[in-house]
């Protein structure tokens, strides 16, 4: 950093309604508009200090002074390969972004099939774990034929599994625990006891 | 207990079965449940009016409604197994690719050349020690960021801001060594000048310095020991990765552990049985749904001659299904003669918090576990319990 000197005052001149640059780039002048307001922050005090003229506290002037810079956003010139360069790439991060994005989406697509291909199974299955076809292939009477009432086992864990019961107490505290970038250094705990 | 639930109470308990289905069945299922009551009042009325009509139910399965397939002796059945998953999941994020790694440099770099200058005397009061540091620091590495290397976004080299081809600056470790470096009071960036200066330094200057030396904890490496040694019995091997418990059975294959539903017990209740009685207790773990997050199903090959498995007159295995300990449900029914074509795995998903498997406690005869990622399951497994479960595991 080239000559760190005291501040000038010459960024101070920038707050002055009557003394601006000519050459802002036009995205500042929104900035620009927003600092052309009559009173600084609130006009009380200048109310109550009316024949003495304005006079706004150092520390917010220093505020003002440091965060709001009269040159914001700052100007990002490219040359003409290097915008090219920029541009290209940011489309390879959003391309890359969107085949993350698909990986993830057909992961949980896989695991819900599997999901619910496997209730499916549990749903069809009587008290001895045969479905219809398995009950047809293996020369089972069905429940109707043999003029009782239908299984009423069949589905019975299935029904049971679609329960929320406790599903909405919440899961462990130790579940929340963050992914971090390097391990504790007492490692997993494997010493546990109940 | 307000109006709703009280009206929604009135129709449960009437007779009328239409307007019963107004109700939906698990809202049934926790209205009439007497343990869902939550006056003292009620819930004593309720148990008193419902005691008397129930008489045991082993006496009704008996008398009343003798199953109609106990005239055969033996049924024919499939095995109805629950095999909990358990799984750590990652402790650490995952590995960046280079593509990653340079990328966030370069937006680190681009975000110098956007922000405003650093204020000095806003942040550091003029002769403070912060100001001495920041100046000594600041001098070397020209911006106020740490680790994107020597780079300013102002002045004539302001365009510079693209490392060479074969930099290591956005590597982790070259971070984390800046970022120590610079929390020790040193300069980020190496200069000649200063490596002078220690070498004209006398002995007294440079014990000096030993003593009013800053220690910065170093991060621990995300490589473990157990890594190293590839200990599959650990849980801090693989520490960007989900591991899963893998059991050898007493048959000598590699399965999640796995038992019958017994009784009258449903899948979660067996998932959590089945943990307790194969990896005994000392492990936090929790089961995360009430249904399964896929299936397996084999059917028997057709009975040989060499297998000491007892054949069936129908072509399954003739077993006897002793009851449970830990299931009273099926130590009233008794022990079950069933004649089995096949079995039906239902995989229950369940995390590890704390905690390590314990075989000695083991009540199925398994011989040996192990905690693998996803595609080391695939080289201990079946070609055909791979299929089944490849799409249950996670990726990472």
């Amino acid at each position: 950093m080239a000559g760190m000197k005291a501040p000038s005052t010459a960024l101070l001149r920038a707050f002055s309604p009557l003394w601006r640059p000519q050459a802002l780039p036009w995205t500042a002048r929104g900035c620009v508009l927003q600092q052309q307001q009559a009173a600084p922050f609130s006009s009380t005090q200048r109310m109550e200090k009316k024949g003495r003229g304005a006079k706004t506290d150092m520390r917010i002037t220093l505020i003002r002074y440091h965060l709001q810079h009269p040159l914001t956003p700052r100007p990002l010139r490219f040359s003409r390969t290097r915008a090219l360069r920029h541009w290209t790439i940011h489309r390879a991060w959003r391309l890359y972004q969107r085949k993350l994005a698909e990986k993830r989406t057909l992961e949980l697509e896989r695991q819900y099939n599997s999901m619910a291909e496997a209730c499916e199974a549990l749903r069809l299955i009587d008290s001895n774990g045969l479905n219809a076809q398995d009950r047809e292939r293996l020369g089972v009477p069905e429940p109707e034929m043999t003029g009782a009432k239908s299984d009423k086992d069949t589905g019975r864990l299935y029904r049971i599994a679609m329960r929320k019961d406790g599903i909405f107490n919440g899961a462990p505290i130790e579940y929340a625990k963050i992914q971090t970038e390097t391990p504790s250094k007492d490692g997993w705990n494997h010493g546990w006891t109940k | 207990m307000n109006a709703g639930q009280n009206s929604a109470r009135r129709i449960v308990a009437s007779a009328n079965p239409f307007i019963r289905d107004t109700v939906c069945i698990s809202c049934r299922h926790r209205l009439t449940s007497s343990s869902s009551r939550r006056h003292a009042a009620t819930a004593a009325a309720t148990a008193q009016s419902s005691a008397p009509p129930s008489p045991p139910p082993s006496s009704t399965n008996s008398t009343h409604v003798p199953p109609v397939t106990t005239t055969n002796a033996i049924q024919k059945a499939y095995a109805v197994l629950a095999a909990p998953i358990l799984s750590r999941p990652p402790l650490l994020t995952r590995e960046l690719t280079s593509f990653e790694k340079a990328y966030y440099l370069y937006q680190k770099r681009l975000n110098e050349r956007l922000a405003l200058p650093f204020s000095r005397y806003f942040y550091y009061k003029k002769g403070t020690p912060g100001d001495e540091i920041w100046k000594r620091q600041v001098k070397s590495r020209k911006a106020a960021a740490k680790d994107i290397g020597v780079y300013s976004g102002y002045g004539d080299e302001a365009w510079n801001d693209e490392v060479l081809v074969g930099s290591k600056l956005a590597e982790p470790d070259e971070i984390i060594k800046a970022l120590i470096k610079d929390a020790e009071g040193k300069s980020v960036v190496e200069d000649k000048a200063e490596a002078e200066e220690a070498e004209e330094k006398s002995q007294e200057e440079v014990a000096k310095e030993e003593m009013n030396k800053i220690t910065i904890e170093k991060p621990m490496s995300r490589l473990t020991e157990a890594d190293t040694t590839n200990n599959t019995k650990s849980l801090n091997r693989k520490l960007d990765r989900s591991l899963y418990l893998l059991i050898k059975n007493k048959d000598g294959r590699w399965r999640f552990p796995e038992d019958r539903v017994y009784g009258r017990e449903n899948l979660h209740q067996a998932a959590e049985r089945i943990l307790v009685q194969s990896c005994g207790i000392n492990m936090n773990t929790w089961l995360v749904g009430n249904h399964p997050v896929g299936h397996y199903i084999y059917n028997f090959p057709p009975p040989s001659k060499k297998s000491a498995l007892p054949a069936g007159p129908n072509g399954g295995r003739l077993s006897t299904v002793q009851p449970n300990a830990m299931v009273p449900t099926s130590l009233t029914a008794g022990p079950k003669d069933v004649e089995e074509f096949g079995e039906k795995l239902f995989f229950m998903k369940g995390r590890i918090m704390a905690g390590q498997v314990e075989l000695a406690k083991n009540e199925f005869g398994d011989q040996d576990f192990a905690w693998l990622s996803k595609d080391e399951i695939q080289q201990y497994v079946t070609e055909r319990y791979w299929s089944s479960v490849r799409n249950v595991l996670a990726d990472r």
